[in-house]
């Protein structure tokens, strides 16, 4: 089968020496889970950020459905970027408005540029939103302004305002890093569900070796810049944690038969 | 902005204390030269009061006079040559005169706002116009009529001009700062989902800014409120303060010019007892 994503000897180069990527390559199938781990500054971000080009790549290529990304016009970015929804560590939603409000945010890449700026949304646009604030457990706060949630529920929210783009795929930057265990795990299970029961791919960015080998069918291992762990979550060893997290492992004193039996 | 800074000029002499030994005498090289600043500007003002040409001008006599003067205008006002409907009715040319520029301003700012703010615009552009902002802000509002009255002739025009102008100026400054306290997440956010620009400033920008900016529009119209009255009287825009400068100079009617002043100062303090409602309404909402 085709993968859906294909990044291809991918370098990243900011300013004059300091490479954050370095030949990076993987694939990533339709509807798989795939989490991305690596000590702090490893990477992990501006890999995620240049799949949509939220950052310029300096070399390599990138394959999205039929897209060359990288090679992609204004328009035709914008248009890919619909088909890929994007959840971020804080959330990043417009605190003084609601929560619908927010979540419909997700159609505005779809719009026309009128349509967008007065916000004006179809019935069936309001209806889905309803639909999925729904299915995340938000029904009671469709109309709360959004600097009134709680941090798990603006996350249920940035999940909400991805899903409205009817995506082929999630990328996550650190989607719990902020969150308390209990909100986390509603977050992670969340995205498991949208992964398997709605065929949503999700790239997801992890701090937790644990978490992710828990929900990932892949995990995707970066020490500075550079591939070093890409295979299935229940064949990660220590060995591997060792070479991902370098010195740092030693810090992350945990058991890794008890993960994997749990 | 000015608040700012005045924060910083206060912090630095603190700066100084916490940061360098506290000093055994408060006599430092700035100390002395405030110093020396008023002592000289006290001789200075002494010295000039004798120097005054008074000629046969009794010193006691104009003082009083000029109490009875102020007595003439505050404690018996009243309005003569005109009547208070029309008194009204030029308080209202006065206010639409303010209203005009500050609308006026308001809506050219936005556009040049975004386009200042740094995190909507490049960082070219942006220099370009905030440079653009600070001259035209240099320039007091009046003069700017003045420079206008050259084309337009002294009256409404070269007022509305002039003080449009210069609105668009604080204006855009004040606008682009708010625009520039936008969480760069957010901005990420919509760009990442394939929004287009135009849809993040009025879906995102603006309504993350609204309060900064009807706070700012309304200290605008305040000011642009007292600019409009001395229009009237000096560019001859027209409004209640050429009905002040007609009692002064044309009338002398002292008791007109208080009637006026009063006027004036009811509108004010309405408007700003409604500047301070809006504003804890847009505090709460
Ligand atoms: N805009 C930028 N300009 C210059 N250097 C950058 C920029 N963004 C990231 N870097 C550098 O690139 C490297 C990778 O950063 P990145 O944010 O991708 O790491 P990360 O793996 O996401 O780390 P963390 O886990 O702390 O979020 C770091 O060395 C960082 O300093
Ligand atoms: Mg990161």
């Amino acid at each position: 089968m085709k993968a859906l994503l294909e990044v291809n000897h991918l370098t990243k180069q900011f300013g004059k020496d300091s490479k954050a990527l370095t030949d990076v390559s993987f694939s990533v199938q339709e509807g798989e889970f795939v989490s991305i781990i690596g000590p702090s500054g490893a990477g992990k971000s501006t890999l995620l950020r240049c799949i949509n080009r939220m950052i310029d790549a300096t070399g390599g290529d990138i394959r999205f459905q039929d897209s060359q990304v990288m090679n992609l016009k204004k328009k035709e970015l914008k248009q890919v970027r619909t088909k890929i929804g994007m959840i971020f560590q804080h959330y990043n939603l417009v605190n003084r408005l609601s929560v619908i409000e927010n979540t419909l945010h997700g159609k505005l890449g779809t719009k026309s540029t009128l349509a967008g700026v007065l916000g004006l949304y179809s019935k069936e646009e309001k209806q889905q939103a309803v639909q999925i604030l729904n299915v995340l457990g938000l029904n009671e706060m469709i109309y709360k302004r959004a600097d009134q949630l709680s941090g798990g529920q603006k996350q249920r929210v940035g999940i909400a305002r991805a899903l409205i783009q009817n995506p082929r795929m999630l990328l996550c930057d650190e989607p719990i890093a902020s969150l308390d265990p209990n909100s986390a795990k509603v977050i992670m299970d969340h995205l498991k569900k949208v992964s398997t029961t709605m065929g949503i791919t999700v790239v997801v960015n992890l701090h937790q070796v644990d978490v992710a080998i828990k929900y990932s069918d892949r995990i995707i291992g970066i020490n500075k810049g550079q591939v070093v762990y890409n295979g299935s979550a229940k064949g990660l060893t220590s060995e591997d944690i060792q070479r991902i997290y370098g010195s740092e492992a030693d810090d992350l004193i945990f058991d890794i038969g008890g993960i994997h039996a749990g | 902005m000015e608040v700012k800074e005045q924060l910083r000029n206060v912090t630095a002499p603190a700066d100084h204390l916490i940061g360098g030994r506290m000093p055994a005498k408060p006599l430092n090289k700035a100390a002395i030269v405030t110093r020396l600043t008023l002592y000289t500007l006290a001789v200075l003002t002494i010295y000039a009061f004798f120097s005054f040409d008074y000629k046969e001008l009794d010193f006691m006599d104009a003082l009083l006079g000029t109490f009875a003067n102020l007595k003439t205008i505050f404690l018996e006002p009243h309005l003569k040559h005109f009547s208070f409907g029309h008194a009204l009715y030029q308080v209202m040319v006065t206010l639409g005169l303010a209203f005009l520029t500050t609308l006026f301003g308001a809506i050219i700012a936005i556009l040049f706002g975004l386009l200042a703010a740094e995190n909507l615009s490049s960082k070219k552009t942006s220099m370009v116009i905030k440079s653009l902002v600070a001259f035209i802000r240099a320039v007091p509002t009046v003069l700017w009529v003045l420079i206008f009255a050259v084309a337009a002739g002294l009256g409404s025009t070269a007022a509305v001009i002039g003080m449009t102008f210069h609105s668009i100026g604080y204006l855009i400054k004040a606008y682009s700062e708010s625009f520039e306290e936008m969480d760069r997440g957010v901005i990420e956010a919509l760009q990442a989902s394939g929004a287009n620009w135009w849809q993040i400033v009025f879906q995102a920008v603006i309504p993350s800014s609204i309060t900064y900016m009807i706070s700012w529009t309304f200290l605008r119209f305040e000011i642009n409120f007292a600019v409009a009255v001395a229009m009237g009287a000096a560019a001859g825009a027209g409004g209640i303060g050429y009905d002040m400068f007609m009692a002064s100079s044309f009338y002398l009617d002292m008791r007109e010019i208080g009637a006026i002043t009063y006027f004036i100062l009811a509108v004010a303090i309405i408007l700003e007892i409604f500047a301070a409602k809006i504003k804890r309404k847009l505090k709460t909402a």
